[in-house]
């Protein structure tokens, strides 16, 4: 027996080492590209770095400064309006276009493609495009021909103009760009959903709403719950879509946490107050982190 | 099915259809129309006269090309490494037995949804300090940090699903775990490979906020943050802007369609097991 044990832990132990050799490469990448530079960020946000200064320690100056000053607390509001209002939008045609592609007979595989076009497509190319389609120039833009063409208007309106307008053209171009994704997941679960669960519904005489209540949505819970999530940490933490589409304005009306940190530190050069910015996302992206990784980690288990 | 339901089902995917198709349609149609058409909005769904002007404009009038050349530089180079890291990574995780195993699947986990909104500025700082802003260094470097997370998450899933029966028998015959990594199941992960350098390209050649913040010099400008400039320029180039834009999403959709399917397959694994 003894022999026999210590060829085994050897073996491990030999296992073990290609392992550590193995993920070295990713964990130099980690510490030195990632791990290092969050240490570094909370380390800013306790100083006044203000670019071509040395920076000075200020314990919590930052946070409290924030914590008062009315732009940040607009930042926080829009950036929950954008967040809630395009994942909210997102789930609902999610589910839509999951529904309607799994009664697609014939192309569906095609179809499920095509739909997912949006998702691969360059943010920064549909930012442009969404923006110039809102726009009332040049040419009037897309929205403006649209109504106009259809006698709906009588002049054109400057939708990126107005605060509404601009919030809802960036929340309009955000859910363009995710919903794809939503429904391309909820369709797969969609099919993991056993048939014989809606055969025994229709026996037993429930209706088509029921069956979608009781059976349909409780069987895309789990994937609702990790696409909801993934999302929601994506879009709260976006940058590309507001910056292009109206660079946080007008005024105010579309700062975001990203857009306002990079505005603070590269438009007033505060590099201290832009890191403490971003950090104030850390709690939501914390709890956001624990809970997929729960449903994830379990997944692969 | 239901005549009621059939007609619901079409009319839904008719409206499916417009909502995907009309930014790209508006894309592909103001490429070909020339200043004036789009100015005076004279011919608004289809170009009228139909040109190739902004195509050709693009070419010998802007830096689109250098642009090009940045971008695919930096998401060849990239790709390579992340190919490199994550099958190595995604390998050990996988399917060797280590202690903190799964310690190290959740980090992987944790730092592909680390945004890069939180990163940039203390991100700056470190590249500044390696002499490696304002080149495109500064992105081989940086994009990694969002690539490799990704492509190990995928890879994982990817090594995980392989037989073990070939594997062990490759060890049986005396071949060390390098050599069964290399030899056995990196072939038959082919398909995962392919799928995750896809990802790395596309999530590398789409990427803006690193381009815009680490690199001012203009010889080092990539595509995404060359776009801007189009439109931040004296003049609203807006048809050359579109017919950049096509030209830009044809490679990654191109190489889309080629994988559409893994990519899919390989997307929806993580999220909807269970």
């Amino acid at each position: 027996m003894r022999p026999r044990a210590s060829v085994w832990r050897r073996a491990r132990i030999r296992e073990a080492g290609t392992a550590l050799l193995f993920l070295l490469p990713l964990f130099v990448l980690v510490v030195a590209l990632i791990v290092y530079p969050v240490y570094r960020a909370a380390w800013l946000s306790l100083t006044d770095k203000l670019v071509g200064y040395p920076e000075r320690f200020v314990g919590l100056q930052n946070y409290a400064y924030l914590a008062q000053d009315d732009t940040f607390h607009a930042v926080i509001r829009n950036s929950v309006v954008f967040t809630v209002g395009s994942v909210g939008l997102k789930v609902v045609t999610g589910v839509l276009m999951a529904l309607v592609l799994n009664n697609v007979v014939r192309g569906r595989n095609f179809l499920r493609g095509l739909f997912l076009l949006p998702w691969i497509t360059s943010t920064v190319i549909i930012a442009l495009t969404w923006r110039w389609m809102f726009d009332a120039f040049p040419g009037r833009g897309f929205f403006n021909s649209v109504l106009l063409d259809l006698g709906l208007m009588r002049r054109p309106i400057a939708f990126m103009a107005t605060p509404e307008g601009a919030m809802m053209a960036v929340i309009v171009a955000n859910w363009w760009r995710g919903f794809p994704f939503f429904g391309v997941s909820f369709l797969a679960g969609l099919q993991s959903i056993p048939r014989e669960l809606y055969e025994a519904a229709s026996v037993d005489g429930a209706s088509t709403w029921r069956r979608f209540w009781h059976i349909t949505l409780p069987g895309l819970k789990h994937v609702m719950i990790v696409t909801t999530l993934l999302s929601f940490i994506l879009t709260i933490n976006d940058f590309n879509i507001v910056y292009v589409m109206t660079r946080g304005g007008p005024g105010t009306a579309t700062q975001i946490f990203a857009t306002y940190s990079y505005q603070v530190a590269f438009g007033q050069l505060r590099w201290g107050r832009g890191v403490t910015i971003c950090l104030f996302v850390v709690p939501i992206l914390v709890i956001g982190i624990i809970l997929i990784s729960r449903y994830l980690l379990r997944d692969r288990k | 099915m239901r005549p009621s339901l059939k007609a619901a089902t079409v009319a839904g995917m008719l409206l499916f259809l417009l909502i995907i198709l009309v930014p790209f349609w508006w894309i592909a149609s103001m490429s070909f129309k020339t200043y004036e058409q789009i100015q005076f909005a004279t011919s608004i769904y289809v170009p009228n006269p139909f040109t190739w002007e902004n195509y050709t404009g693009l070419w010998t009038d802007t830096r689109f090309p250098l642009w090009l050349r940045n971008s695919l530089v930096t998401a060849l180079v990239v790709t390579a490494t992340t190919t490199v890291v994550a099958s190595l990574g995604g390998y050990a995780v996988a399917r060797l037995r280590f202690p903190g195993r799964e310690a190290v699947a959740s980090l992987i986990l944790i730092l592909y949804l680390i945004p890069p909104a939180l990163l940039f500025i203390p991100l700056y700082r470190v590249l500044a300090e390696l002499g490696a802003t304002n080149h495109l260094s500064s992105l081989f470097l940086s994009y990694p940090t969002f690539t490799v997370p990704f492509c190990t998450w995928l890879l994982i899933g990817f090594f995980k699903a392989l037989p073990d029966e070939l594997e062990e028998a490759a060890l049986i015959d005396g071949a060390g775990r390098v050599t069964a990594f290399l030899r056995v199941l990196l072939p038959l992960a082919a398909p995962g490979l392919v799928a995750s350098a896809i990802f790395a390209f596309t999530l590398s050649w789409n990427e803006f906020l690193y381009a815009l913040v680490f690199i001012q010099d203009e010889q080092a400008i990539t595509v995404p943050v060359g776009l801007n400039l189009l439109i931040y320029g004296d003049v609203f180039h807006w048809g050359q802007l579109m017919a950049a834009s096509v030209i830009t999403t044809i490679p990654v959709v191109a190489l889309y369609v080629f994988i559409h399917r893994w990519m899919v397959e390989g997307l929806v694994a993580g999220s909807v097991k269970g």
